[in-house]
């Protein structure tokens, strides 16, 4: 992991998805540090003082490619007290503080990989999803779970993925307000990819989303034999 | 009430003005001045980052300490520099890292072989045998001093696992050679890079071809923070190794005065410990701690922006010494690059001939008489230093060059504050010393 970095950043672009669900592009004031997909940043809302200690913050999966350095996007969604004071506060044009890279939730893609995404735990494979290119040797599976059709983020960047790439397959699952016939109806599940896949026990898995669904879907497939090794997930306090 | 910002520009701007008070005019007078091997060269900038620092009092590593992780990483073109105390210590935590239980079966321990070289500096051996590894050691060519290609295969052996040496005096070794051998034989690549920084083989940076190396800041060296190192990988689990290592062993990585910033400080298992124990008091390598203060770094970030000058300016005091040497080539030898390397001289190294007719504590007990210092390759032959006589060892043939090094050779400086005033006293007192004169 580079060492972290504390970076003044202007929020450039919002984009309200509803039901209190952001997307913020934020432009840093000077180049960003070497990060892989599936790191993360804090951000903070309070002027921070370089001489001083980094005030309250909040963590957010980098969500925007580690080959720009000049850009970061971050999706969330207001579930707590800060993510209510950022919904309040994080308009176009305020400045945040962010601290990146942390964390170790980087995809191995040396072979076969399922990707279980709820909700804004999407944030964590997108800069990965975006690294794929057309050649691509192993298959990479993601199921990517939602409220409602509209929640279904970077919906158009995962489309055009896998539209170039044979090897990269996707299943979507919202909750409610399923109108077509490419969305499954209710919770994701092990259930509805299981089958697609070519040597379950020598996949690995990935999760990143709200807690219950990761200690489900972790226990899920600690019951169909799959060893804990192979089982990351994006888990956060 | 004048703010804290009004005044710490009243303070800064004080600061220049002592520098060019004190340190503008620099002159030589070559009756009373030393030519120094080495030297901090420096401007304002350096004494304003300095006091900027101080004035911030975190004291511990801060903002300039990851302004220069950062920068230093970008310049080698790799996602990670750690910053510590010195090189020495810079050294001890990167071959400490692979001796880490996190590498599994690729961990080096106790009585796995590394090769090295004798003719060096004492810390590029040290952490072998401080992490119960055994030395396997080659001898070195005369004039690049750095280990002999064709040796180093018929070094390694069956508990051969590893492979530490130092880029000699900026010479980049035989890097062809030690990455055929390196991956042939699977083995981890160290390279000392401390005297070389900026160095380069085929084009590349020194630094980079290694899974870890070391850089020293110490005076002597390319840029200087007072006392520091800096280990350098583009493996992130390297990276967090060292940094464990380098930070008393424990295995959160916060910087001082942080907390959680894994997220998950109380949601985690390790060994035997309470489920949620305090990431932050979790020990996963028996550790040290080297890290380096704020002021110090902060002196290196100005430091780091002149490094390309002072670059340039060791190659060009390396050409004019080679130029005014050259009409001694009977007598002495001279240094020469490896194979498709381009070297960040640390020095001018020097061998006396067996037939020079005087020997090399004649000629350095002159420069030295006249002001001119002079320094021994480090420690010659390691083997014959008090410390070193009863390590356990491996010798892959014989030590003869560097029984060599370690009686007839020196360097002389060419760091950037070597101007051509000193350049004309070191040219005339070698013409001296040739001519016959000798120290009385």
């Amino acid at each position: 992991m580079a060492t972290p970095q504390k970076l003044r950043c202007r929020a450039q672009k919002i984009t309200d998805h509803g039901d209190h669900v952001y997307t913020v592009d934020l432009v840093p004031e000077r180049p960003l540090p070497r990060f892989k997909p599936g790191q993360f940043l804090h951000l903070t809302l309070d002027d921070y003082d370089p001489s001083g200690f980094w005030p309250e913050s909040r963590v957010f999966s980098i969500a925007s490619s580690p080959a720009r350095r000049d850009h970061l996007k971050i999706s969330y969604s207001v579930k707590g007290r800060y993510t209510a004071r950022m919904e309040k506060e994080l308009h176009e044009g305020r400045m945040a503080w962010v601290k990146m890279p942390y964390g170790d939730f980087v995809i191995q893609d040396a072979g076969d990989v399922v990707l279980l995404a709820g909700g804004t735990g999407i944030t964590a494979f997108i800069a990965f999803i975006e690294s794929l290119t057309g050649v691509f040797h192993s298959s990479v599976y993601l199921a990517y779970g939602a409220r409602k059709p509209e929640l279904l983020l970077y919906r158009e960047s995962i489309d055009a993925k896998a539209g170039a790439n044979n090897g990269f397959h996707v299943r979507y699952f919202v909750e409610s307000g399923s109108r077509s016939p490419e969305l499954f109806a209710g919770r994701l599940s092990l259930e509805a990819i299981w089958n697609k896949l070519k040597d379950p026990e020598n996949t690995a898995y990935y999760i990143a989303g709200p807690p219950a669904m990761i200690q489900t879907l972790t226990a899920n497939l600690l019951k169909k034999e799959i060893a804990a090794e192979m089982i990351k997930v994006d888990a956060w306090e | 009430m004048t703010s804290p910002e009004t005044v710490r520009a009243r303070i800064l701007d004080l600061v220049r003005q002592y520098h060019a008070a004190k340190y503008s005019s620099a002159s030589f007078d070559p009756a009373k001045d030393l030519v120094h091997y080495a030297g901090r060269v420096f401007d304002e900038e350096e004494i304003v980052n300095l006091v900027d620092a101080g004035l911030d009092f975190y004291l511990t590593a801060n903002r300039y300490a990851d302004r220069f992780e950062a920068d230093f990483a970008d310049y080698l073109g790799l996602s990670n520099a750690l910053l510590v105390n010195s090189g020495s210590s810079a050294n001890l935590v990167a071959l400490t890292a692979l001796t880490s239980p996190k590498l599994k079966d690729r961990r080096l321990k106790p009585g796995d072989e590394v090769i090295t070289t004798a003719c060096g500096f004492p810390t590029t051996l040290n952490p072998i045998l401080q992490n119960r590894l055994i030395p396997v050691f080659v001898d070195v060519n005369l004039g690049d001093y750095t280990a002999i290609p064709e040796r180093l295969a018929d070094a390694v052996g069956p508990k051969t696992k590893a492979v530490m040496m130092a880029h000699t005096m900026g010479v980049p070794f035989h890097l062809d050679a030690v990455m055929d051998l390196v991956k042939k034989h699977n083995l981890w690549l160290i390279e000392d890079n401390c005297d070389a920084l900026g160095s380069t083989y085929r084009g590349k940076l020194t630094g980079t071809f290694g899974h870890l190396s070391t850089c020293s800041f110490y005076p002597a060296h390319h840029i200087t923070l007072g006392e520091g190192g800096c280990v350098s990988t583009d493996d992130d689990e390297l990276a967090r190794i060292a940094r464990s290592i380098r930070d008393w062993g424990r295995d959160c990585y916060c910087a001082g005065g942080e907390n959680n910033t894994c997220g998950k400080r109380f949601g985690q298992q390790f060994g035997a410990l309470p489920f949620g124990y305090d990431h932050k008091y979790v020990y996963s390598h028996i550790g040290y701690n080297l890290k380096v203060t704020d002021m110090q770094a902060a002196v290196g970030c100005a430091q780091l922006r002149k490094l390309d000058k002072f670059i340039a300016r060791r190659k060009e005091n390396f050409r004019k010494i080679t130029r005014l040497l050259k009409q001694c080539e009977d007598r002495l030898l001279l240094p020469r690059a490896t194979e498709f390397s381009d070297p960040s001289w640390f020095g001018y190294v020097v061998t006396v001939k067996d037939q020079a007719g005087f020997s090399r504590n004649d000629l350095t007990s002159f420069l030295e008489a006249n002001r001119i210092e002079t320094r021994n390759l480090f420690s010659g032959n390691l083997l014959c230093h008090p410390a070193y006589q009863d390590i356990p060892h491996r010798v892959s043939g014989d030590l003869t060059n560097t029984d060599i090094v370690m009686n007839n050779t020196f360097f002389i400086g060419v760091y950037p504050g070597i101007d051509d005033k000193r350049l004309d006293h070191i040219r005339g007192v070698f013409d001296r010393f040739m001519a016959g004169e000798r120290a009385s």
